[in-house]
């Protein structure tokens, strides 16, 4: 039969089809609006999280019994927790943090309890001569405040040991340790590593990118079979057959789904990436000068966006696919609900692999995911965008997405055609199978 | 050139639908396929369409098997009716059209001319699921003929049709018959192949049981039957004993009977006026398509014995006797 029926042009009018039939549907057009909307919202929500930042200044009060101490700790928080951002105008800058001294202690702790106080740090000398700071707060121990002020702690010992040096002693002023890092596997940007912010935003943006293309590919995927399924289980199949090739029908059924999908999508992320690309300046607008601690995506590069877009497409194919051949196999839009969670679960197995290679784990496993298909779309994207990859291994894991494009289209046709000829049956499994072999 | 439908047989799982059914359709010819519910005649399509595949047989179209022609030989109008629901008609029917190799431009302007024909051009720019179902019928059969196939098959076209669609339908096959068209339908209204079809093939549990000309068929059962009907009694039913009648179906405009074969029509009329009949219709006719595909198939098509068409001429209804 596909000596006679070429794929186009009936791939191509199938597909012209079921992108308008979707796209002119009043619920894709509410539900685009309320995605979009919800999509800015959240790409404007740091910036709305700053704005009330600024309205409240966080107190922290200091207690202590040793005069000497309760001025130097104050000073050394006050430094580390109030540290003025690149570019910002120190005249015009208001301390987030306000450290207090205060010698009630009673007080201090009904404040901390009814919310007035971020913290309460109390500092005392031990009898051993060792300073002791205890932090009070409503936060865990790993929080980024606490830890900073661990680090405070730890330079109110050095203060207090170097003040009671003996005078005239001749000990080399005190100088702080150099430190940096140099890491052996993180990203880099034409040979040069990455710095800091560059690297934050990197990993920020993989997860965007990987939570991006999790949601695209289970929810449009689910379109695809259902738009499969539905179609196969309805009367107007028996009208399609007639007209038009198995092949022909699923192709232009993934192409016309997939680009409806794909088009919901563009309009609900261009939007959403247009803000947090320029959110360092609407940040400037809304806040001033001063609260511009540069854009989230300072670490995309076009050679990024390009293996995003790449990876994006491929693995949209790959899955979309996948999820039509499981549309194929079932006789009522109703199974799908089954078989779909054991497709959802190879999509996460891939979404937590690549959350993993986004916190830096490089083990045997992200490794070979990053090639294996279904998951290497998640993960390989993942790994691109946190460490170093040799150019030669992205082409691979390209490849090999590629390959397996071809092989799962050919199975989703074979499958597709199986439906087919078992059209108005309820075929068991080995129906299925030998007449997938037939097809 | 013809459609062979050679030794064709078909199983699905232990139960054989098509059992080397062997039969032959003219071009030209509008031929009615009849069988009773279940007796292969979709499976039979379907394998004409490629969407089933035979286990034995073949099915050629002017002699190459159907798998080499091109869809657009085909025009289908299935059992099962079915339209995307939410699509305007016009632009289904310029979709199904382009499927099948028409240029848009000129399948919209055979689609329009379809409608205007069955009298839904208002219908053009609706969608389909608010047309009734005699409308979504005619659709639907716009939709199969409107890349000029050169064979069409139609499976049950005239169910759920009023009497004046079911006219405009019958003008429709009989002008596509004359474009050199053929026309296979299957059909459980027997009046209805009997009135438009040359030629049938009655099937039973995939077999062939009886095919060809239906004039010839009729002679070569050697029955006649007999349309009766008697003042004030239209349907007497001790017409059944007499030895003549071999069956008896009777309705409100009077009797039809089934002649044992060489009995003499005339011995029935004089036992009816021996007992005081007023004879108001006496009809010879051959052996209706129904007569006999019940001889063949043995039980009705339908779940209900339907009688044929009343048809009263003048001189019946005037007393006389034709």
């Amino acid at each position: 039969m596909a000596g006679r029926d070429p794929l186009l042009p009936n791939a191509w009018i199938v597909a012209r089809r079921e992108y308008r039939d979707r796209v002119r549907g009043p619920l894709f057009l509410a539900s685009t609006i309320v995605l979009m909307a919800l999509g800015m919202l959240v790409a404007v929500a740091p910036i709305g999280i700053r704005y009330l930042d600024r309205q409240t200044v966080t107190r922290i009060a200091v207690v202590s019994d040793d005069a000497d101490l309760a001025v130097r700790a104050t000073a050394v928080a006050d430094s580390l927790l109030n540290i003025l951002p690149q570019g910002a105008d120190p005249a015009a800058w208001e301390k987030p943090y306000r450290i207090e001294r205060s010698g009630d202690r009673a007080g201090v702790d009904a404040a901390l309890s009814k919310g007035d106080l971020a913290g309460v740090l109390l500092v005392q000398r031990l009898p051993s001569g060792q300073v002791d700071v205890v932090l009070r707060s409503n936060e865990g121990a790993s929080s980024a405040r606490a830890q900073l002020l661990g680090l405070a702690a730890f330079g109110i010992g050095v203060l207090d040991w170097s003040s009671r040096l003996p005078s005239g002693n001749a000990v080399d002023p005190f100088q702080p340790a150099a430190f940096r890092v140099e890491a052996l596997n993180t990203a880099t940007e034409g040979g040069r590593p990455l710095d800091a912010q560059e690297a934050a935003s990197r990993g920020f943006l993989g997860i965007v990118f990987v939570v991006l293309l999790f949601i695209t590919v289970v929810i449009y995927g689910m379109w695809v079979a259902t738009g499969v399924a539905s179609e196969k289980s309805s009367r107007v199949m028996e009208l399609m057959i007639s007209a038009a090739s198995p092949r022909q029908m699923l192709t232009g059924k993934v192409v016309g789904i997939g680009a409806a999908g794909l088009s919901q999508y563009i309009v609900i992320a261009l939007p959403t990436l247009l803000i947090i690309a320029f959110q360092d300046r609407i940040a400037q607008l809304v806040l001033g000068p001063s609260w511009s601690e540069g854009a989230p995506i300072v670490g995309l590069s076009p050679g990024l966006l390009a293996a995003y877009g790449v990876f994006f497409l491929l693995g949209f194919v790959l899955f979309a696919l996948i999820y039509a051949a499981m549309g194929s196999f079932v006789s009522r839009p109703d199974d799908l609900q089954t078989l779909s969670l054991p497709l959802s679960l190879l999509a996460t197995v891939g979404y937590l692999t690549a959350i993993v290679a986004l916190g830096g784990g490089s083990g045997l496993w992200v490794t070979v995911a990053s090639f294996l298909p279904p998951f290497s779309p998640f993960v390989m994207l993942a790994r691109l965008m946190v460490s170093a990859i040799e150019p030669w291994q992205v082409l691979l894991s390209i490849g090999l997405l590629v390959g397996s494009i071809a092989v799962v289209a050919v199975a989703a046709s074979r499958m597709y055609a199986a439906g087919v000829l078992l059209y108005g049956q309820r075929p068991g499994i080995r129906a299925f199978v030998a007449a997938a072999r037939k097809a | 050139m013809s459609l062979e439908i050679d030794h064709v047989t078909k199983r699905f799982g232990t139960t054989t639908a098509l059992d080397g059914l062997a039969f032959e359709v003219a071009r030209g010819e509008v031929f009615g396929f009849l069988g009773a519910n279940g007796a292969g005649k979709t499976t039979t399509m379907r394998i004409c369409l490629g969407i089933v595949r035979a286990d034995e047989g073949e099915i050629r179209w002017d002699g190459r098997p159907t798998g080499e022609l091109p869809r657009r030989t085909w025009g289908y109008l299935p059992e099962e009716r079915g339209l995307y629901p939410r699509m305007a008609v016009l632009d289904q029917l310029v979709y199904y059209g382009s499927l099948y190799g028409e240029p848009p431009d000129r399948a919209r302007r055979e689609a329009l001319a379809w409608l205007t024909r069955f009298r839904i051009p208002e219908y053009a720019g609706r969608r389909a699921e608010e047309l009734s179902k005699g409308n979504q019928q005619k659709v639907q059969f716009i939709a199969a003929v409107l890349h000029g196939p050169d064979v069409l098959l139609m499976d049950e076209p005239f169910t759920g049709l009023d009497p004046v669609n079911l006219v405009l339908l019958r003008e429709a096959f009989m002008e596509l018959r004359d474009r050199g068209r053929t026309l296979i339908f299957s059909t459980h209204q027997m009046e209805m192949a009997e009135a438009m079809c040359e030629s049938v093939a009655i099937i039973d549990h995939g077999r062939l049981m009886a095919g060809g000309r239906v004039r010839d068929l009729k002679r070569a059962s050697g029955r006649r039957s007999l349309r009766l009907a008697v003042d004030g009694d239209a349907a007497p039913r001790w017409l059944a004993e007499l030895p003549e009648v071999e069956a008896l179906r009777t309705g409100a405009g009077g009797s039809e009977l089934e002649l044992v074969p060489g009995a003499d029509p005339a011995a029935i009329l004089a036992a009816v006026l021996s007992r005081g009949g007023s004879v108001t219709r006496f009809e010879v006719v051959e052996p209706s398509l129904e007569a006999l595909f019940i001889e063949h198939v043995g039980r009705p098509a339908d779940d209900e014995a339907t009688l044929a068409p009343e048809v009263v001429s003048p001189s019946l209804q005037a007393g006389g006797v034709a």
